[in-house]
Order: C-alpha cells, then structure tokens, then sequence
C-alpha cells in the first residue's frame, strides 16, 4: 500500500513538474515576493529616515525619535508575510485547477478510476503531490523573512511560527483549490471557484457595521485572514492550527467523495 | 457554464475591491457581490448536472452514503474548532515571549486573586483595540492569569475617570480598579503591569521616602544624575516615592516603609542622626546608596549597624568589556549574593552596570541575633583604589600594596536587626549613579534597586526580574546591501525558476 503511495505521489510529481505552469507559477509567486518585499523594505528604510531626521543631532541621527510601533517587525515582517498570503491565494489555483481535471480533459480518468487502485490512495497522492509543491513555494520565499529575522534577531522560532501558518494557510487553500477541480470538467470553472471560495472567505470586515456584535464576531472566527495574524506575530495558536487543518480535511473528503461517486457512475 | 463562472469572479472581485477602494458598502458594491455570488451559484449548479446519471439503487446509496461522510466531517471540524476555540492553547515562539506573562505579572496577578478585599479590576479597551492581534494575544494572556475583567468600549462611552485619560495620553487600554483609572500607553506587558500596579498600590502600595537636603539627587530632575526614572519605575511598581526634608523633621514619619538617603554630600545634622537611629531601632527600613567621594558622618551611623565603607574607589580593567570605552572605574557586575532574597533572582546572565562606585563590606554583627549579607561582589581582578581624587579625575591608578585587592570585593550590603521595636532592615550600596536617569535602565540596574526597595518593605514576594522591553530593531538595511539582497534574490531566483519552466516547455512540446 505505501509502496502504491510512493509510486503514486512520484508519477504525480513528475508530471507536476513536467508541465511548465509548475515553475511559471512558482516564478510569478517567488517574483512577486521578492518585488513587494523590497517595496516594503525601502518604505520601510525611508519611514526610519523621515523619523530620525526629525532630530538631527551633533551625534548624528537619534534613534530615540522613532516612535515604538515603528520597527522591522511592524513595517517589514508582517506587511511582507500577508502579501506573501495573499500571493499564495493568487497563484495556486492555477495548480490545483489542472490536477484532476486534466485527467478527465485526457481521458485518463477513465484508467485510473478502472485500476485497482483504491479512491483514496489516488485522492491522497494528488493531494500530497499539491502539499508538497506548497511546501516548495513557501520555501522559496523563506528567503526573505529570514534576511529580516537575522538582521533583526526577531528570532528563528518567530520564523517557524509565521512558516508554520504559511504552511497551513497554503495546504487548506490547495486542497480546497483540489476539492473544486474534483468537481468539474473544466479547468477554468475549477479555478475560479478555488478563487471565489477563499476570496469570500478571506475577510469579512466590510459586511461587520451591517452586523451585530455577535454575528461580527463570527464572522471574524470564519475569516480567513484572521487565522493568519497571530502566526506573523510569532504565535501559534491551536484554534488556527485546527481551523486549517479543518478546512484541509474538508477538501480531502469532497475530494474522495466527487472521485467515489465518478466511479460509480 | 464557463462565462458564467467567469462573470460570476469578476463580479465579487468588482463588488470586493469597490468596498476596499471606498471604505464603504456602497450599491455598487453589494450589487455585484450579490451578482456574482448568483452566478457562480448558477455555474456549479449547471456543473452539477453530471450528476444526473445517479439513477441506480448502488449510485444513490453511494451519494447518500458520501453525503453523511461529508456531514459528519464537517461537524467534526466545527467541534473540533470550538473545543479549540475554548482550549485557548497558545506557544509563543517570539523572541522576547512577548506574549507569556513574566513572573512579575503573574505574581501580582495571585495577588489580586488573593486580596482580602477583592475589587473589580478592570482592563478596559477603547475603539476597537482587540482587533490588532498583538494587543489580542497580551489581553488573552492577562485573561488567562489574572483576575480582570476586560471590557471593550468606544471612547465615547469612556467612564469620566477614564475619558480624562484619554484625552491626555495617546492609549486605547486604561485599567481601573473602583473610580480610580491609570493609562497604559503603548501596549506591552511592562506598560499593562506597571498600569496594574499603579491601580492597586495608589491606595495601598507603600511610602518610600526620599531624604533631601543634603545635595542628595532631586526626585523631580530629569537630568542626568536626576532621580526622575527611578520615581517613575518605583510607581509602576505600586509604591508612592514622597520626598522627605530630614532637617525640618523631628522624626522621620512613622508611615514611611523605607527611608532613602541617595548619597548626601554634607554631614547630616546630630538631630537627624538620632532621628534615623530612632527610626532603625523601632524597625525602620533604610536604603542608602554612597557615592565613593561622599563624606559623611552617615558612614559612622552604618558602621554602628556593622557596615564598613572604606574611602575608596573600585576599579577593575576587565570588568567593562562591554562598553565602548572600557574604564577601570566603570564596572560591570554579575556575581551575586544569591542566599539573599534582594539578590535571589540575579545570576551570571544578569549584570549591574555601577559607573563609579565604593566597597561596602559586612563587618560585624551588632547583635547575636542580627544576619548581615554581601550583596554584590567585584570581579576577582578588582582592588580598592584608595587615591579617590587621583581615580576620579582620570590619572592613571594601579593596585598599590595595602590596598582591599585580590578577591571579589563586596558593594552591596544588606542585614536585618530584630529589635524590640521591630525588625530593622538596612540596604547599603557603593554607587549612587547607577541609580539616576542616566544609568538606571541599563543592564540590570533597575532590578537590583527595585528588588532592594521590596525586600525593605517586605514585599519579599514582588523580588523578580522585570520583563525587558523589547522591540525590533530599527535601524535601516543599507541601501547598498538591500540592493545586493535585490539582485541576487529577488531578481535571481525566478530567473532560474523561469528558464526552468522554458527547459520543461521545450521537452514537452518536442
């Protein structure tokens, strides 16, 4: 059974990188990170500057001007980290959109679901496959946060924080991405409901002065965003833990359950 | 079916961004929200039609079966998010624990538990202060520890006491404890329990009087050598520093949890001598801190209560390594008494920086039952430099025979004195510096006196090592460095990543 896995998530894998939208995506996700990194880092380097000419003294620039909130961790840590989210949301449904419906726009879906392979194995090498090219991204950005952790000793444990959220945030979207291209024929229905689910989701601040206090409060629960923040901050909390992973195994099941219900067909 | 996905994305998309460029629900907004969502519906359920082929008893009982499996996970998951919700389970990975409570915070947090007369101590949070997280996650802390009530309010709704903060400091977090508020600040830990304490201690917190009057540092000056900071941090600590004039008094006031003699630099009057004498023997609490020039007929007082401050100054060569410019004066301390509570929570990682400072050394017992401590102690390489004017004006000085060398030399003292009246207690310190504006917030500095003031006034429990505050660096990446960062990494990578992706292309179509 492991070793059925094991060739299942390798074909995969070949074929994933076979295709050039694997390092297309991945080229638009690392560019994108590094160009909105650097914004921010010479925002950044400009904001200190603006803050320390303000008392120009016979010592040079003083530091005491800056105001606390004002640092690397506000200004570059966290905005970087949430572009860096949003880029994700962006980019992967762009992968996910091809990994079951390209089986069926070739016909081989038909073989696949005829072999003695069970449901579930087939589900889980795809999936894994998809984690594992997330993994990949979120890798090659690390970079970035990481000139910023050396340079400002926030710390590598508060980098394995923020990759840790990044890591669940970007599992529960492609397997929410794999859920909804199990579900069609076409790749461009697929990937514009991976885009529309995490979209809707993402952030339900503008429906919250319509609301009460109580719904508001839910809604922020429901948010993707928000799950996110904390993570950034260095913290992991479990519920953010549970709400990803929450939302991953929900795209497995509809996953399992739209192949299951194929093949019976 | 595609067109009306497609449509259906631009529409939210549309009806999304319009919110986020205005700020606002506008018609537009929600009208291509609802659009949108409506054609996206319409396109899955058109999508859905595949399923149309269920006809058969086995495909139906499949659907059906697949359908519970899909119910039940889901409820799953929406318990498993409540119980953790509820379980509030947090790890704080940053690098100052920023969102764990230090030991300071904790202990007045039992306290407040404790309390015999337990009022509501309230955090109260203005404007929306819980929606940034790193205020959301120091409150949980606090939530978890401490019994305090947190109460989310617009500033319109302020109670008064709290509404004449706001108007004076730039805060969205007040704690109040009754009718009486105190502002937090920027919101931190140290800002939150410095808040806590001041609530609490402004009623009960004790009296530390500052003796004044003999050229002794000026509580209000925030100057250099003033005592501005240190009346500040003994205040977040919940104690009330009052000056005090020993020469216009008869006594020193009987409400006075420790007395403070920040190193006067004339003789004290015969009258006020007896004065602390009197105060020492019905179990005064006395704190002073002697500068190495300082000559004063206080020396003979403390000798009487078994101290000897010799007229020298400490110097060693290797004991400032850490600042920019090394002096021998200039010491930088980390070995401690550590059988003494003042000192029970300092160690080797947490130094004192004393500018210039004398020996204290514990002599003698003045009476049998008395226990007397060396507090602080000099590197082993230290000596006691007896040309005190030679030292302090900068000529060169080296360890001369007869003088106190060849071992850690004690600046610091402490000793308690039971006495019919009470039990005495006195701290002694060689160095007043290190105590002023200037110095007090280095290294450890603040510790060590305010672990001494607490154990004067027998809040033994409150001895702690308060939480630094940290932040971020900020200082900015050079613009030459940021630009290599740019070229090599930002630029680099999806160049390679590209020609990789043209190398799978090629293969793939040939």
């Amino acid at each position: 059974m492991t070793l059925r896995l094991a060739a299942l998530f390798a074909k995969e894998l070949r074929s994933l990188f076979a295709s050039p939208i694997a390092y297309v995506v991945l080229t638009a996700y690392v560019a994108l990170s590094g160009v909105y990194f650097f914004q921010h880092l010479l925002n950044y380097n400009r904001l200190l500057f603006v803050f320390q000419g303000e008392k120009l003294g016979s010592s040079g620039f003083d530091s005491g001007t800056i105001p606390l909130q004002v640092n690397s961790l506000n200004e570059l840590f966290i905005p970087a980290a949430n572009d860096f989210s949003l880029f994700l949301l962006a980019v992967l449904p762009l992968v996910t959109m091809r990994v079951f419906c390209e089986e069926r726009t070739q016909g081989t879906d038909e073989l696949l679901l005829t072999t003695p392979l069970r449901t579930w194995e087939v589900v889980l090498a795809k999936h894994a496959t998809t984690y594992f090219f997330v993994m990949i991204m979120i890798a090659a950005s690390a970079i970035y946060p990481a000139i910023v952790v050396t340079r400002s000793q926030l710390g590598l444990e508060h980098l394995l924080a923020l990759y840790l959220g990044q890591l669940s945030y970007g599992v529960a979207i492609a397997a929410i991405g794999l859920a909804c291209s199990s579900l069609t024929h076409s790749q461009l229905v697929a990937a514009m409901i991976a885009y529309a689910i995490p979209f809707a989701l993402l952030d339900f601040a503008w429906l919250e002065p319509q609301l009460s206090e109580s719904a508001a409060a839910l809604l922020r629960e429901v948010a993707l965003l928000g799950h996110l923040q904390s993570f950034t901050r260095g913290v992991i909390e479990l519920r953010h833990i549970v709400y990803f992973a929450g939302g991953t195994l929900l795209g497995l099941v509809v996953s399992m359950a739209s192949l299951e219900l194929a093949r019976a067909r | 079916m595609r067109f009306l996905a497609a449509g259906g994305m631009v529409m939210l998309l549309s009806g999304i961004g319009a919110y986020y460029a205005v700020g606002q629900v506008s018609l537009f907004s929600t009208a291509n929200l609802l659009l949108g969502a409506a054609l996206l519906l319409a396109a899955g359920v058109l999508e859905a039609r595949r399923f149309r082929g269920f006809s058969g008893r086995l495909a139906r009982s499949l659907a059906l079966r697949w359908g519970a499996v899909l119910a039940a996970t889901f409820g799953l998951v929406v318990l498993a998010n409540l119980l953790a919700f509820r379980s509030g389970l947090t790890l704080d990975l940053t690098v100052a624990r920023q969102y764990t409570l230090s030991e300071q915070s904790l202990t007045l947090c039992a306290e407040l538990a404790d309390a015999e007369r337990p009022e509501r101590v309230e955090l109260l949070l203005f404007d929306d202060a819980l929606l940034a997280d790193d205020v959301r996650l120091l409150v949980a802390a606090y939530r978890a520890a401490c019994p305090i009530e947190t109460r989310e309010l617009s500033s319109a709704d302020a109670p008064p006491a709290a509404a004449a903060l706001l108007q004076t400091y730039d805060t969205a977090l007040v704690v109040c404890r009754a009718q009486r508020c105190e502002h937090v600040g920027y919101p931190s830990e140290q800002n939150i329990t410095s808040a806590l304490l001041r609530v609490v201690g402004e009623e009960l917190g004790p009296l530390v009087y500052f003796d004044v009057g003999h050229g002794e540092a000026d509580l209000a000056s925030e100057r250099d050598h003033g005592f501005s900071a240190l009346t500040s941090a003994l205040r977040n600590e919940g104690m009330r520093p009052r000056a005090f004039v020993g020469a216009a008094s008869q006594d020193v006031p009987d409400d006075a949890a420790v007395l403070v003699l920040g190193s006067p630099e004339r003789n004290l009057l015969p009258a006020e001598l007896d004065a602390l004498d009197r105060y020492l023997q019905r179990g005064g609490r006395l704190l002073v801190m002697l500068e190495p020039r300082a000559r004063t007929n206080l020396v003979e007082l403390l000798e009487r209560w078994g101290f000897s401050l010799p007229d020298a100054v400490l110097a060693d060569r290797q004991s400032s390594p850490l600042l920019e410019e090394p002096q021998p004066l200039a010491l930088v301390v980390n070995r401690f008494g550590s059988s003494h509570r003042v000192t029970s929570k300092m160690s080797s990682r947490t130094m004192v920086l004393l500018p210039t400072s004398r020996p204290v050394l514990a002599v003698r017992k003045p009476q049998a039952d008395d226990d007397l401590a060396e507090l602080v102690y000099t590197s082993p390489q230290a000596w006691a430099e007896s040309d005190v004017e030679a030292a302090l004006s900068g000529r060169e000085i080296r360890p001369d025979p007869g003088e106190l060398a060849g071992g850690e030399l004690p600046i610091a003292a402490a000793g308690r004195y039971p006495r019919p009246g009470g039990e005495a207690r006195i701290v002694v310190i060689g160095d007043r510096d290190f105590a002023s504006n200037r110095w007090i917030r280095s290294l450890y500095n603040q510790d060590l006196l305010l672990n001494a003031v607490l154990w004067l006034a027998e809040q033994d429990t409150r001895v702690t090592i308060r939480p630094k505050a940290w932040t971020p660096d900020t200082q900015p990446l050079p613009l030459g460095t940021t630009l290599s960062y740019f070229y090599s990494l930002a630029l680099a990578l999806p160049e390679l990543l590209l020609l990789l992706g043209i190398h799978a292309w090629y293969r793939q179509t040939s």
